[in-house]
């Protein structure tokens, strides 16, 4: 059985007007089984332009892409019927409604008039679009729209579901509807990849995560496995001032204009509280989170930049 | 089993309603505007040659209404894939390339269609054409969508903002349907330039209809067979190049 994604060695190079931009730079992924894998990386890191090469809008320079087995870096048309789409930035056309939207995609997806219907609806339960099915688009708001590209999306029968930055744009509930979505394709035994920058969006849906910087995978796995790959497991936080410069060499200390931070070790935390005479109430001790593991995985070039 | 050829239909009409037939039902003033650019020409014509070019005049009018419908295609193409990015999520229900274009182009052509069938009517009013006639014009205004369409589609491939395509369309109307000789007579063009002229192929469009409206049906040959071959030969290069993916996009 060959699996759903293989990703080796993926280099693309934007060439315009002479400049070059090395938007992948041998970037490596796989998805074994059917999952959600999440795709995190800061803004320019190539997430976009993988998901580009992924569903055949853009052609790569070197590198080796599979969908199920087939090469869609030689041959892209085999894999189009078993992908779908959300591109970054979508929209949907003004002048038409929801329900038009999602109906005339089924009918471009080759569906008939019956099928096209039931699909339309199926999707507008699943998504809650009911009482704006009939409005025209322009006359949605943004978040509306976005759910109208994702509708859309969802309607293809597809294997590998690629959503770039989906529920940009999304208030929490609707947000939620679309979860709710995507995790009951996954329990159909798809796949969904996801690009976000909703870190708790990635937390709560991923079965892996995949972080990537400069167009190269810096880690893949599971939240656990990518906790283990950071240096530090635990973090204190305190009002700023409290913890000071002179616990440096016991973590990686972060601050800012209120809070500092300290990276650590869970079996310093003891001693640290004790040395630096700081009272239990006044840090808060947590296991890092998705977000501490973002920042140390692709931290390095906020500094740079 | 999806049928190839049921699927690309069903893609083809719903394209052609999405760009052609539920914008006009819901904006229909697009409609106006795009009948009044070739009715101004047929304007000026008649009152320059106080009425006795009132056919060249038409002819000129159902050619450059043609080349409408071809520039409004640029910048819907263009639309379609910066803009909405809704190319993108064609492109993964398996249709290919030529195929959106198509559909795409179908939904301009029905933008354009009431004034096609206007000026066909001034034409045949003003003329005692036949069948035989009839068929030559219906010809050379299909051979003049389906060259300008696909010469749209590669012009659309290579833009990428949406503001860099309106001096295009704008050149490309001039270019096409002003400058050469549809509102005119070529043999009105000196030599030497005259030859300029044949580069373009709107001018075997005019040629073919102004010959069959005169009942000049051997004329007629040569043109056709010219125009029909520079089809074919952008057709053959489309369906070379035509691709979903591209270096930039
Ligand atoms: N169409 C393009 N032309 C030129 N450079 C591009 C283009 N799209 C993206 N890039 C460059 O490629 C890099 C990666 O961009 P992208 O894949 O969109 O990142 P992400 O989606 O992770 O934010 C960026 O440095 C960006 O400037
Ligand atoms: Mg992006």
């Amino acid at each position: 059985m060959s699996i759903p994604l293989l990703v080796k060695d993926l280099v693309k190079v934007y060439s315009v007007k002479g400049k070059n931009t090395k938007a992948l730079d041998g970037l490596s992924l796989t998805c074994s089984r059917p999952m959600i894998l999440s795709l995190l990386g800061r803004n320019g890191s190539g997430k976009t332009t993988f998901v580009k090469i992924a569903t055949g809008q853009l052609l790569a320079d070197s590198g080796k892409l599979e969908i199920f087995g087939h090469n869609v870096i030689e041959s892209p048309g085999e894999v189009r019927n078993m992908i779908s789409l959300v591109p970054q930035e979508c929209r949907p056309w003004g002048h038409l409604t929801p329900r038009e939207h999602i109906y005339h995609y089924q009918r471009i997806l080759g569906n008939t008039r019956e099928g096209s219907k039931d699909r339309t609806q199926y999707v507008a339960d699943m998504l809650n679009l009911g009482s704006i099915m009939d409005t025209e688009a322009v006359n949605l708001s943004g978040g509306q729209r976005q759910l109208i590209i994702v509708g859309m999306a969802l309607s293809a029968e597809a294997e590998i579901y690629f959503l770039d930055e989906p529920t940009i744009g999304l208030d929490i509930i609707t947000r939620k509807n679309v979860w709710n979505a995507i995790n009951h394709y996954k329990k159909m035994n798809r796949t969904i990849i996801l690009t976000t920058h909703y870190l708790d969006e990635a937390a709560a849906l991923s079965d892996e995560i995949a972080v990537v910087s400069r167009g190269k995978l810096v880690a893949q796995g599971t939240l656990a496995q990518l906790r283990e790959k950071v240096e530090y497991n635990t973090r204190i936080k305190t009002t700023k001032g409290l913890i000071g410069d002179s616990l440096k060499g016991h973590g990686r200390l972060l601050q800012d204009e209120e809070y500092e931070i300290l990276y650590t070790d869970d079996s310093m935390v003891e001693e640290i509280i004790l040395s630096a005479g700081l009272l239990k109430s006044h840090v808060e001790i947590s296991p890092i989170g998705l977000e501490d593991v973002f920042i140390s995985l692709v931290g390095e070039s906020i500094d740079e930049d | 089993m999806k049928i190839k050829g049921v699927k690309n239909l069903r893609a083809l009409e719903s394209l052609m309603k999405l760009n052609g037939l539920i914008p006009i039902y819901r904006r229909p003033l697009a409609l106006v505007a795009i009948l009044s650019t070739p009715f101004s020409f047929l304007f000026f014509v008649d009152i320059f040659s106080d009425g006795t070019q009132l056919l060249a005049g038409s002819i000129g009018g159902l050619i450059f209404t043609v080349i409408n419908a071809a520039t409004m295609l640029q910048s819907d193409l263009l639309f379609g894939k910066i803009d909405l990015k809704f190319q993108q999520m064609v492109s993964t229900t398996g249709i290919s390339p030529l195929t959106y274009v198509l559909g795409m182009a179908s939904g301009d052509i029905v933008f354009i269609l009431p004034g096609a069938v206007f000026f066909l009517a001034v034409i045949l009013y003003l003329s005692s054409a036949g069948i035989l006639a009839i068929l030559l014009i219906v010809a050379s205004a299909f051979l003049t969508w389906v060259f300008f369409s696909l010469l749209s589609y590669l012009i659309s491939r290579k833009v990428r903002e949406m503001r860099e395509i309106w001096p295009i369309s704008v050149i490309f109307g001039i270019v096409f349907a002003v400058l050469p000789p549809i509102y005119y007579s070529v043999y009105s063009i000196p030599i030497p330039v005259r030859y300029l002229a044949y580069i373009i192929p709107t001018t075997f469009a005019a040629l073919i209809i102004k010959d069959a409206v005169a009942g000049a049906f051997f004329s007629v040959l040569i043109p056709l067979l010219i125009y029909v071959a520079e089809t074919l030969a952008m057709i053959f290069f489309a369906t070379r190049i035509s691709d979903w993916r591209q270096r930039t996009i």
